[in-house]
């Protein structure tokens, strides 16, 4: 006996529908427009002026070095947080006394506010920090370094914290999928002689893709929109050489320059759909030959 | 006999590394910790001991002078709102949208599920706003915070209920009941731990987030804790045993919910490995 279809009425979409149009859909389509105008703080009319709002992004010395520090902190956290945390959750995954303590410590700083782990941070990155004494120490004198003050290295560090903070979180999806793939695969390819090696490429790798896609996505989009971390941490200096997208788009916005803001918004937007989209397909893909 | 010995030494030297590399995380975090008790010369050192003698009153004091008592409220209120809320629109709306299978809620779901992978356009959300007349009060940021996580938990919710069996739907409707009753004494009581997912996933993302307060809560007055405490930051830069105890008390919400619910936790985070 078939229900019909019509029996479950939209009316329980609507709240859901309404607040997420409002609220999200809404300001990113009028983001769109704005961001071919001259909206001001202090302008009474809104005039339409093509790309002139892009052209100044691409000519502007300092919003081209944060759209380079935001693609350098999406990429070494997309590459650093992925490979810690697949190492970590192999090695968890293991039959260790101490795993879920391990685990719990491992997992903790990503519960935490960016805010507190950065605070946290700052004093140990300053020249004279934790992190300096520690190397100067160990006999390592030569790495030490201005961490934060530096600005060939500042972005660098910035990604480090927050490598440091969120790898935590990918171990966790690694590890449940992990938990997912059946013992016997293993114990096979150990009687066919497999070394473990092997045995990760062979298997672990394949039957981990689901995770492996969730996480690149999840960093990647992180990445990109990256805030918190500079903000606390830096605030975009020494000077401007720590600003990424997202501290840019504060700055406009105080500054008033609403229509350069938007436009950067906007830009950050068709970054993330270009390479979000085409990696979705590719995982609905991969989701069906499985 | 050799070969499980030697297994048994792999994981001896995994074990060992593991270890070497949680001190790593463990010790910046008991700086903070160790540092909350101290005095705000013996804090200045940055190095890991214990307190020479333990200052509970650096709490009482951030309590005092950091209006935390007030921040704690707002932001148990714009957390605890904004996810009910959240989990109320979003389980219904991905009710509907599995159950229809047509063209349009298939739509719908990719619609939402926009959501999950776009920037939020924040200076025209501000504008959006402005035009509804509420800029910088507590109700706008719960209603942003609940269209924020609507496409994670469609998500969420969309995968668990395709796993409820439709023909449980199906005798409730041919007994004439409607979809409210379908979906309130039905499909409500079975989705409970999913409940129990999106609300620990809301919290924990809104309580510990400092973008939207900082964009949109203009007055000081409605701020949340991490927010007070930025601000707390930058005018008591030097007592740094004054901040460390500010942001213990700051994380202290998440770490309880963390040791309380982390089968929760793990149920959410399995779902996106294993799903995709």
């Amino acid at each position: 006996m078939k229900v019909s279809k019509r029996l479950y009425s939209y009316y329980l979409i609507w709240p859901a529908l309404l607040i997420y149009s409002v609220f999200f859909v809404l300001p990113a389509l009028t983001g769109l427009f704005y961001s071919f105008t001259d909206w001001r703080l202090d302008r009474e009319n809104i005039q339409f002026i093509g790309w002139d709002n892009f052209e100044r992004i691409f000519t502007d010395r300092t919003l081209l070095l944060a759209i380079k520090n935001t693609a350098i902190f999406a990429v070494v956290t997309v590459i650093g947080k992925n490979l810690l945390g697949i190492a970590l959750a192999v090695g968890l995954n293991m039959k260790l006394k101490s795993k879920n303590l391990l685990r719990a410590i491992f997992y903790s700083p990503s519960i935490l506010s960016v805010l507190v782990i950065s605070i946290v941070f700052t004093p140990m990155l300053r020249s004279d920090g934790t992190i300096n004494r520690i190397f100067e120490a160990v006999g390592l004198p030569s790495l030490s370094q201005a961490w934060l003050t530096n600005p060939a290295l500042v972005i660098w560090t910035v990604a480090f914290v927050s490598i440091w903070q969120h790898t935590g979180f990918q171990m966790a999806i690694y590890l449940a999928g992990l938990q997912s793939i059946s013992k016997e695969y293993y114990e096979a390819a150990t009687i066919d002689g497999a070394g473990s090696w092997r045995s990760f490429r062979s298997i672990t790798i394949p039957l981990l893709l689901p995770a492996i896609n969730i996480n690149l996505m999840l960093t990647l989009i992180g990445g990109l929109k990256v805030f918190s971390e500079v903000f606390v941490l830096t605030g975009g200096g020494p000077g401007n050489a720590s600003q990424v997208v997202g501290t840019i788009i504060l700055r406009s916005f105080g500054e008033g320059s609403w229509g350069l803001g938007t436009a950067v918004n906007t830009l950050l937007f068709a970054a993330v759909t270009i390479i979000a989209i085409p990696l979705l397909i590719f995982m609905r893909r991969k989701e069906v030959s499985e | 006999m050799s070969f499980s010995r030697k297994m048994a030494w792999r994981n001896y030297v995994v074990e060992g590394l593991l270890i070497l590399a949680s001190l790593l995380i463990i010790l910046p975090l008991l700086i903070m910790l160790f540092g909350s008790f101290m005095t705000s010369a013996e804090v200045l050192k940055f190095s890991l001991r214990l307190p020479e003698k333990w200052n509970f009153s650096n709490y009482t004091t951030v309590f005092r002078e950091g209006g935390l008592g007030r921040a704690f409220l707002n932001g148990m209120l714009i957390t605890g709102v904004s996810s009910i809320l959240n989990i109320f629109t979003s389980s219904a709306a991905s009710f509907i949208l599995v159950r229809r299978e047509t063209k349009w809620s298939n739509f719908l779901y990719m619609f939402f599920f926009m959501g999950l992978i776009a920037p939020m356009s924040t200076i025209t959300t501000i504008r959006v706003v402005q035009w509804m007349g509420f800029y910088g009060s507590i109700t706008s940021v719960i209603l942003i915070y609940a269209s924020l996580n609507t496409a994670f938990s469609v998500f969420l919710y969309s995968g668990f209920i395709r796993s409820i069996p439709k023909a449980l739907d199906e005798v409730a409707f041919l007994e004439g009941a409607n979809t409210f009753d379908v979906f309130f004494k039905i499909v409500t009581p079975l989705i409970v731990p999913v409940n129990a997912t999106v609300a620990i996933m809301v919290f924990m993302s809104v309580w510990n987030d400092i973008t939207i307060p900082l964009y949109f809560l203009t007055d000081s007055s409605d701020w949340t804790m991490p927010l007070s405490v930025y601000n707390f930051y930058g005018k008591y830069s030097r007592d740094w045993n004054l901040i460390f105890a500010d942001l213990v008390l700051t994380s202290l919400p998440v770490l309880i919910l963390y040791i309380f619910c982390q089968k929760y936790i793990v149920s959410g985070l399995t779902a996106g490995a294993v799903k995709g």
